[in-house]
């Protein structure tokens, strides 16, 4: 009993090492790949790589994914740090971003297009902002909807965390790296794109920016931003400026299961077929 | 009225060598085994605490070893006294935050406290039995809720009542907060002062009541007083969890780094901060440090909290 | 008695009294009216669209029609086995706090410790746990973890909560006790902790509620996810529970029907917590029947 038992745990074990040896030299073929892959960082990515995650594992039963997410700088930094295979960002996290250092060492892949609106509660009559009038209103120059041609009402302006993605690219790409106010009577801060639509329909005369993706619903609405909507076509036309890739940041080149998830990711089918459908915009549809 | 229940115990160590001595009559397997049990259970209880204390050391020493590191780019005075903070430009002044903290705690305290008690004096000295039966699990039932209920019930319904009242633009703030806690620490303080209120010996109330008291007398100078010390550890329990919840401050505080002038301002405390903050910086930063600092400054101010209502608790507790 | 005649004093005394029973009352019922408000409306949203398919279908992220089955089992899975962690030890430190601790600095420094451990903010605890089990154990985001970091929540309430029911028994009681030759382990056995049993388990009660909403814990040790499967006992599996998925719904999800998702979510969250007072509460009134006879 007790050597029959030795032997099967010998078996085991073997098997064990078999199979991870297997993942250690470069996987290929679908359904042979095994492994564990941890994805944190972005939220605004994170239904995304559910759904990936979803779907891969259904074709590779033996490949186990955990993701969460906190935000966008989580992401390289777990990465870097080693509790995660994969660091999902929102903007290129190998190079120097307004706040953020680069991450040496890690690689980005590219994973989709994220386009970002400009959003106002639906009692302001305003639908078109320049990029100056953007600039005066997050710095705190123009506190009056009045002054860009709405009725004589404060602005409230809401925001995201300093760090968050959304952030990161709407300062870069709609505020051309203009400031953002941080102390003010009218000024709040909130903490995922959730908080941001809520606050923004709820709040009377508030301006915000979210992902164009949550952009629904009767209490709040996209404003264009110097004379273009916010629209996919816009964005693949080239027109509309705020948008960005999103990034899945690996340390070197990925490898073994995370390879073939990003892989999965990357590929036509996943691209054309459940990521148009969350409302991401394809990366090869950019030029 | 601690005393006699206190003092047992300590006795009782010397107290019961005896009669277990004694037992050799019993049957020396039984005899000794129990002596065994009795002998591994207390190093058993003695174990648990010490295991709490483990943990407690694991937080200060796991926030500590990064909150320490502050000091090397920036003055304690500065982290302390400075109301400016502007981590993009290097200014990491908490003095906003901890001032916020202490006023948010107190104004959660000065409601919650007397409704939660008058509930508990209901609870426990008025209502008659049905009505206790029915009240008790309702009020658990409100520790269940998730705080993201809470902040989104906050955001989408208290928000916009205190705006019209107020005609403030956001409405965001110190009241919005310290309202939504209110709820939140509400059964917890109310439920545990019902157990303290309750465990008072019905003795006592009889002797009150053969004296001629009435009912509110009873109460006011016989009860509460009785059970002062457990209604103090409901306080402390009630406090310590509205200074640490996040997920629903967050959503209606605002998160503006600023002092808050008035119950209106949009404004931050310490939890609010570190939650909106700590995933969005690097780790290796001073930023990453000062926010460590502030979550041990937390444990600090809540630690200094808890021996100012002891101090109290104790002082009455003397004079009872 | 018919010889008594009030005094102004006793009168104003009697009139004292009757208005304050009168404003217990009131506020008794504006606290009651506004919880059923309260219930009311995080129940009327929800509960009329729970079905058993929501309750135990796979989340969606693209399509309409989502459940919340693994993350429901889930939320039970961390919940029993946080609670198997943390009762025992908790329990434990009640009890000696209340019966053994000798009255000195020591103890009151236990104490303290018990204090200021109840009052961690729960993101710190999922630090916490993010640092010694996805740092160093190197195991990643897993139910374990999550399991264990929510017992370190539960731990100084429940210690706190047994103490004071410990502390609640008459002294007539123990002395009663140890008359009859009982060792200190007998008589909390057999006397303590059945006559406290009631407001321990109130207690218990009220920790599971609370752990059962908890999400800042989960999201950082147990992550967002779910290993996509019903009925997953693996300790390493990630585990998303209902908490997280209600605030990952409401934060970020973008498939259609998430509003209505949320609102059912909080009801579940909301029903289990009064399914889990009954649950725990019931054995107790029958108890109590006996104990009557």
């Amino acid at each position: 009993m007790k050597l029959f038992k030795k032997i099967s745990l010998v078996a085991v074990a073997a098997a064990f090492v078999l199979s991870s040896a297997g993942v250690g030299s470069s996987v290929q073929a679908a359904g042979s790949v095994s492994g564990k892959i941890t994805i944190n960082g972005s939220t605004a990515l994170l239904p995304l790589s559910l759904q990936a995650a979803k779907e891969f594992q259904r074709l590779n039963p033996k490949v186990k994914i955990a993701a969460s997410g906190k935000g966008s700088v989580t992401g390289p930094q777990a990465v870097k740090k080693g509790i995660a295979q994969i660091g999902a960002c929102d903007w290129d996290a190998s190079t120097d971003v307004p706040g953020f250092k680069a991450f040496a060492g890690q690689v980005a892949n590219k994973v989709a297009v994220i386009p970002f609106a400009t959003v106002v509660n639906k009692s302001v009559s305003v639908d078109n902002l320049t990029t100056d009038q953007l600039k005066g209103i997050y710095s705190g120059k123009i506190t009056n909807w009045k002054e860009v041609g709405g009725s004589d009402a404060d602005i409230v302006v809401i925001t995201r965390a300093f760090g968050s993605g959304t952030r990161v690219n709407y300062q870069a790409k709609a505020l051309g790296g203009g400031d953002i106010v941080k102390k003010a009577k009218n000024y709040k801060e909130v903490g995922s794109s959730g908080d941001m639509k809520t606050a923004v329909s709820t709040t009377p005369n508030a301006i915000g920016y979210i992902d164009l993706v949550y952009v629904s619903g009767g209490d709040l609405k996209a404003v264009k931003h110097n004379g273009v909507a916010a629209t996919v076509d816009n964005v693949i036309k080239g027109t509309y400026k705020i948008w960005s890739y999103g990034y899945y940041m690996t340390k070197g080149q990925p490898t073994g299961a995370t390879k073939a998830f990003i892989d999965y990711v990357q590929s036509k089918k996943f691209q054309e077929g459940s990521l148009k459908k969350l409302k991401f915009i394809p990366i090869s549809a950019m030029k | 009225m601690s005393t006699p229940v206190h003092d047992l115990p300590a006795q009782k160590g010397t107290l019961l060598q005896t009669p277990v001595q004694q037992s050799s009559r019993w049957k020396r397997g039984r005899g000794s085994r129990v002596r065994f049990t009795n002998g591994l259970f207390k190093y058993y209880f003695l174990f648990s605490i010490l295991a709490l204390c483990l943990v407690l050391a694991l937080v200060i020493f796991f926030i500590g070893k990064t909150a320490i590191l502050t000091f090397k780019d920036i003055s304690l005075a500065q982290f302390f006294l400075s109301f400016d903070w502007t981590p993009e430009e290097g200014k990491f002044g908490a003095a906003s935050f901890i001032v916020n903290t202490i006023s948010l705690t107190a104004l959660t305290l000065l409601f919650a406290v007397p409704i939660s008690i008058g509930m508990a004096i209901l609870i426990a000295e008025i209502a008659p039995k049905w009505l206790k039966s029915f009240i008790r699990p309702i009020l658990d039932l409100l520790v269940g809720i998730p705080s993201v209920v809470y902040g989104y019930l906050g955001l989408t319904v208290l928000i916009p009542i205190i705006r019209t009242l107020s005609g403030e633009n956001l409405g965001d703030g110190l009241l919005a907060a310290s309202l939504v806690l209110t709820i939140m620490i509400l059964p917890t303080v109310s439920r545990i002062s019902d157990d303290a209120i309750s465990a008072v010996p019905k003795k006592y109330r009889e002797a009150a009541y053969a004296l001629g008291s009435t009912r509110l007398q009873v109460i006011m100078k016989v009860v509460l007083p009785a059970a002062a010390r457990g209604i103090a550890a409901a306080i402390i329990l009630g406090m310590t969890r509205a200074i640490g919840e996040t997920m629903a401050v967050v959503m209606v505080i605002g998160n503006t780094a600023q002092l808050a002038t008035s119950l209106f301002s949009p404004t931050s405390v310490l939890t609010s901060n570190i939650v909106m903050q700590i995933s969005n910086v690097e780790f290796d930063s001073t930023w990453n440090y000062a926010l460590h600092m502030m979550a041990f400054l937390l444990l600090v101010i809540s630690f200094g909290l808890i021996m100012i209502i002891r101090l109290i608790s104790r002082k009455r507790g003397d004079v009872a | 008695m018919s010889s008594f005649t009030p005094t102004r004093k006793n009168r104003r005394a009697l009139i004292w009294d009757k208005a304050a029973t009168g404003s217990f009352y009131a506020l008794g019922a504006a606290v009651l009216l506004f919880i059923f408000w309260l219930l009311y409306t995080i129940l009327s949203k929800g509960l009329p669209g729970i079905n058993l398919q929501f309750l135990t279908k796979l989340p969606e992220e693209i399509d309409v029609g989502g459940g919340i089955g693994p993350v429901l089992f889930n939320s039970f899975y961390i919940l029993i086995l946080s609670l198997i962690i943390s009762i025992p030890i908790g329990l434990g430190a009640g009890i000696y706090m209340a019966e053994y601790a000798p009255k000195n600095k020591f103890t009151e420094g236990l104490r303290i410790c018990v204090e200021t451990l109840s009052s961690v903010p729960s993101i710190v605890f999922g630090m916490l746990g993010l640092a010694i089990f996805a740092e160093y154990f190197d195991i990643g985001l897993t139910i374990l973890g999550g399991a264990v970091s929510l017992a370190f929540l539960n731990l100084p309430t429940l210690a706190r909560v047994t103490e004071e029911a410990v502390r609640a028994v008459p002294i007539e009681l123990r002395n009663a006790s140890y008359a009859l030759g009982t060792t200190k382990f007998q008589t909390i056995r057999t006397v303590i902790l059945p006559v406290s049993l009631h407001a321990i388990v109130t207690g218990i009660c009220l920790v599971a509620g609370r752990a059962f909403g908890e999400s800042a814990v989960i999201i950082l040790t147990a992550g967002l996810s779910t290993s996509g499967e019903m009925w997953d006992f693996n300790l390493f599996s990630p585990g998303e529970t209902l908490a997280v998925h209600l605030w990952y719904v409401h934060s970020e999800a973008i498939v259609e029907d998430a509003k209505q998702i949320a609102d059912k979510s909080a009801a579940v969250l909301v029903f289990v917590v009064l399914f889990l007072n009954l649950l725990f509460r019931v054995p107790l009134w029958f108890n109590n029947r006996k104990l009557k006879k």
